[in-house]
């Protein structure tokens, strides 16, 4: 007994041990590649590591790992995913960033951290995209505005007859839940208080204790209990109708200007050679265009938007500057609970 | 009969070879754990945490559990023997578990010990099984306005029930709600001691916190303690205690059980506290409390029952409730969370073959323990002859590896480091650890509370009163705050000397 359980434990040092010295190796290629950064045709020299900033287990991570072991086949080489949390992906977002520019470091981009996360935070906290090589956008994941089944909510008419006070979950400072539902209740002149909460579980376990009135929690997650008709879904923030709740309304179809989804993309750092880049892009095409990719955002009501990179650039700065505009115009302060 | 179908299932959850062989390893650890002194649960636990991640949840957990209450069994082991205790739970079993070993009725000591657990683990079971979803019924009830009430009874209760001095356990709580301000304010975004590191954006973790403070901590302090301590093993013979020893320490396993029960449930109770209190009720209770202390079966049978199932009932606030009763909990509730579950009132209706599973996997685990403890417990002794210089390089190895796995940073292994030379002082200067890893995890969890309440109160703080179970919950808050007031004002006029005190003094020289 007492040996297997010594042997255990050495072998979870040796794996662990392994893991480092692994780790260690791709540093060291990654330097080592620094000459040879500009030879496309050497590309992949190794293992492209991904990196994830975000916990194992939550959509970035699902995304980051379903991407990384459909393209690795068409890559040629090994897509090992690494989860380095903090700062809401800011952490890695910016070890990458900082990088060798030769297409062996990735990173899953999540479009919040440079359109939103900068009308809460201070500016040394932030990332620009214009830092960024991004291969490809991946997906969409859309929020929905939901109300207790028992309050008799169901759309934005009767939120803005009800003429009451609304307390509002988010799920976070600086997030997409909180930007949508302000200057919804801003433009709707509903006077609502804003509560966060730390993600979207907890906003939503509160609004099934009718603890807070409303919440705008990310689609995926809120759909076991809309399809059990614990909550009613009043709006979707997508541009467009989302395919999964295709009779909710948007919030532009009702009448107001807040187009805002997550949107997540990949992406290299600054300088990657052309011929990388679009050797990376091929690699992620085929992987969308797997049955194992598509059964996979469909199981996990994820809407593609495999949209070019150059353009989800391009999207992704228009967005960032028109919430800024919005929350101006609205006097919306993100920061507000200040 | 509806309630019992989930129940059921859970036994089939766990009936599963792969989850059967999970729950056999986490006791055997827990029990060789217990047997280390110095190596906590909670250290073991957050070492062995990415051993976990690529199982199922329910395994994982029902491993790590299999961890904690094993430890509660081994813990004794180490007390009766060498006067060592290797749990914090385990030290009041020194008193009378040394004294029957030195009489050479060691094995009855660790019979009776290992009988008591047993009993005291499956009547919290069996409580648990009762009562968890009856708790987890009134879950949803549970907004901020009631998690900010507990957090401070839980606040409250870990300043002036842990075992050492109150001033120095309420200095270390302090700091513990001061390290958890560190990083982002969640309701402005404002940067909060971060020194513009992004490390510290999202604030300190709790793994390495704890990992420092117990594990390296303790190692540390134990390499400059462990010479002058070790003795040689007493004999064990004749393991099976006798008819009249059983007969003699029932009431006590009876006691020990149900008390153990409910202080488990409380935040910041738990095994240790659950202990003391049951080995002062038995002194108490006792005809000629002298006894105590030079041999009693009852004090070993007593405190043995408690501290297990306090460590089985403490899973009930953290299954039904996503509340931690204690650090080990705390880092359970982090497991949880890495495999995507969140601990709390959803549980048991989201994830009942989680729940039961791991409920059910404690019966199995206190039967194997009953079964194993007996004929390994000459084993065990002989890993005590490991030597320190070899031990504790390994320890310190895994330990750091183990943290750099969970996030990949290299900043969490200073964490660690820096968190080992903090707990290493704190243990030489007479600080306890758990009031401010406690105070760490409940103070994020009473401010981010609190100011959620004012917000959905709109900054009326009488709402907290309004609300049946937070009202009830502050109740509890100003008794738990009075009565030691009461009680002084009381023994003013009473002279005698209280067992309670004079556990303390004998606990500072074990």
């Amino acid at each position: 007994m007492i040996k297997s359980a010594f042997t255990r434990r050495s072998l979870l040092a040796t794996g662990s041990g392994l893991a480092l010295a692994l780790a260690l190796t791709a540093c060291g290629g990654n330097v080592a590649g620094t000459g040879s950064s500009a030879d496309a045709s050497k590309f992949p020299s190794g293992p492209v590591t991904l990196t994830i900033g975000a916990d194992p287990g939550g959509s970035t991570d699902l995304i980051g790992r379903a991407l990384a072991e459909n393209a690795s086949g068409p890559l040629g080489a090994p897509i090992p995913v690494v989860n380095k949390p903090g700062a809401n992906g800011a952490l890695a977002t910016k070890e990458v960033g900082g990088a060798n520019p030769d297409g062996q470091s990735l990173v899953i981009l999540n479009a919040s951290l440079f359109a939103i996360t900068p009308l809460a935070v201070s500016a040394g906290e932030t990332v620009q995209i214009e830092d960024y090589e991004v291969i490809t956008g991946i997906s969409q994941d859309d929020y929905v505005l939901v109300s207790n089944a028992s309050s008799g909510m169901k759309t934005m008419d009767d939120l803005t007859k009800a003429g009451k006070k609304f307390n509002f979950a988010t799920t976070g400072v600086g997030t997409g839940s909180q930007l949508a539902q302000a200057l919804l209740f801003k433009q709707a002149k509903i006077d609502g208080t804003d509560v966060p909460f730390d993600g979207g579980s907890p906003a939503m376990t509160a609004l099934l204790g009718n603890q807070v009135d409303l919440a705008t929690i990310q689609l995926a997650e809120a759909m076991p209990q809309i399809k059990a008709g614990k909550l009613n879904p009043i709006v979707v923030f997508s541009k467009e109708r989302n395919q999964y709740l295709p009779d909710t309304p948007t919030a532009v179809e009702a009448g107001y200007d807040v187009p805002v989804s997550q949107f997540r993309a990949v992406a290299a750092p600054k300088g990657t050679p052309e011929a990388v880049v679009t050797k990376l892009r091929e690699s992620f095409k085929k992987a969308f265009e797997s049955d194992a990719y598509k059964a996979f955002n469909k199981q996990n009501l994820f809407t593609a938007a495999e949209i070019d990179g150059d353009q989800v650039a391009k999207d992704w700065a228009a967005d960032a500057a028109k919430y800024k505009e919005l929350t101006v115009k609205y006097n919306v302060d993100l920061g507000g609970g200040k | 009969m509806d309630f019992l179908a989930p129940v059921i299932n859970g036994f089939g959850v766990v009936l599963e070879p792969t989850n059967l062989l999970y729950c056999l390893i986490g006791v055997v650890i827990g029990m060789l754990i217990g047997v280390l002194p110095g190596l906590g649960p909670a250290a073991t636990i957050a070492i062995l945490l990415p051993l976990t991640y690529g199982v199922e949840p329910v395994t994982a957990i029902i491993m790590l559990s299999g961890i904690f209450y094993g430890a509660q069994y081994g813990g004794t082991i180490t007390s009766v023997l060498l006067r060592l205790p290797g749990e914090a739970s385990s030290v009041v079993t020194v008193f009378d578990g040394f004294a029957l070993a030195r009489q050479g009725r060691a094995g009855t000591a660790l019979g009776i010990a290992a009988i008591g657990s047993f009993f005291g683990g499956t009547v919290a079971i069996i409580g648990l099984t009762l009562l968890a979803p009856i708790v987890a019924g009134f879950a949803l009830d549970f907004g901020p306005p009631e998690y900010t009430a507990l957090a401070m009874l839980g606040i409250l209760l870990v300043a002036t029930v842990s075992n050492g001095s109150k001033l120095k356990s309420i200095i270390a709580a302090s700091l513990g709600l001061l390290l958890a301000t560190v990083g982002r304010d969640t309701f402005t975004g404002e940067a909060r001691f971060t020194f513009d590191n992004l490390s510290l954006a999202d604030g300190l973790d709790f793994v390495p916190i704890a990992m420092g403070i117990f594990g390296l901590g303790e190692i540390l302090y134990n390499l400059e303690e462990r010479h002058n301590k070790v003795q040689a093993p007493a004999k064990v013979a004749n393991v099976w205690p006798s008819r009249k020893d059983l007969k003699e320490s029932s009431g006590a396993i009876g006691r020990g059980s149900v008390l153990g029960f409910f202080l488990g449930i409380l935040p910041g109770g738990g095994a240790t506290i659950a202990s003391l209190a049951a080995y002062a009720m038995e002194k108490k209770r006792a005809r000629n409390p002298e006894r105590f202390g030079r041999g009693a079966v009852e004090g070993v049978a007593a405190p043995e029952s408690a501290n297990n199932a306090a460590a089985t009932s403490s899973f009930i606030p953290l299954l039904t409730l996503g509340i931690p009763a204690n650090a080990t909990m705390a880092i359970i509730f982090g497991a949880l969370l890495i495999q995507g579950v969140t601990p709390g009132p959803q549980l048991v209706q989201n994830d009942p073959e989680l729940f039961w599973g791991v409920v059910n996997s404690m019966y199995i685990g206190n039967i194997l323990l009953l079964i194993m403890s007996i004929p390994l417990v000459g084993i065990f002794v002989k890993i005590l002859r490991v030597r320190a210089a070899i031990l504790a390089p390994i320890t310190v190895l895994i330990t750091l590896i183990g943290v750099y796995t969970i996030n990949n940073s290299i900043f969490d292994i200073w964490l660690v480091i820096a968190f080992g030379l903090l707990g290493y002082m704190m243990k030489k200067f007479g600080f306890e650890p758990g009031p401010l890893v406690l105070a760490f995890v409940l103070g994020s969890l009473l401010e981010e509370n609190l100011r959620r309440s004012l917000l959905v109160f709109g900054g009326d703080p009488a709402g907290f009163v309004g609300r049946p179970i937070s009202g009830v919950l502050l109740l509890a808050f100003l008794a738990v705050m009075l009565l030691p007031l009461l009680q002084k004002a009381v023994r003013k006029t009473r002279t005698p000397a209280r067992p309670v005190e004079a556990l303390h003094e004998e606990k500072e020289r074990v």
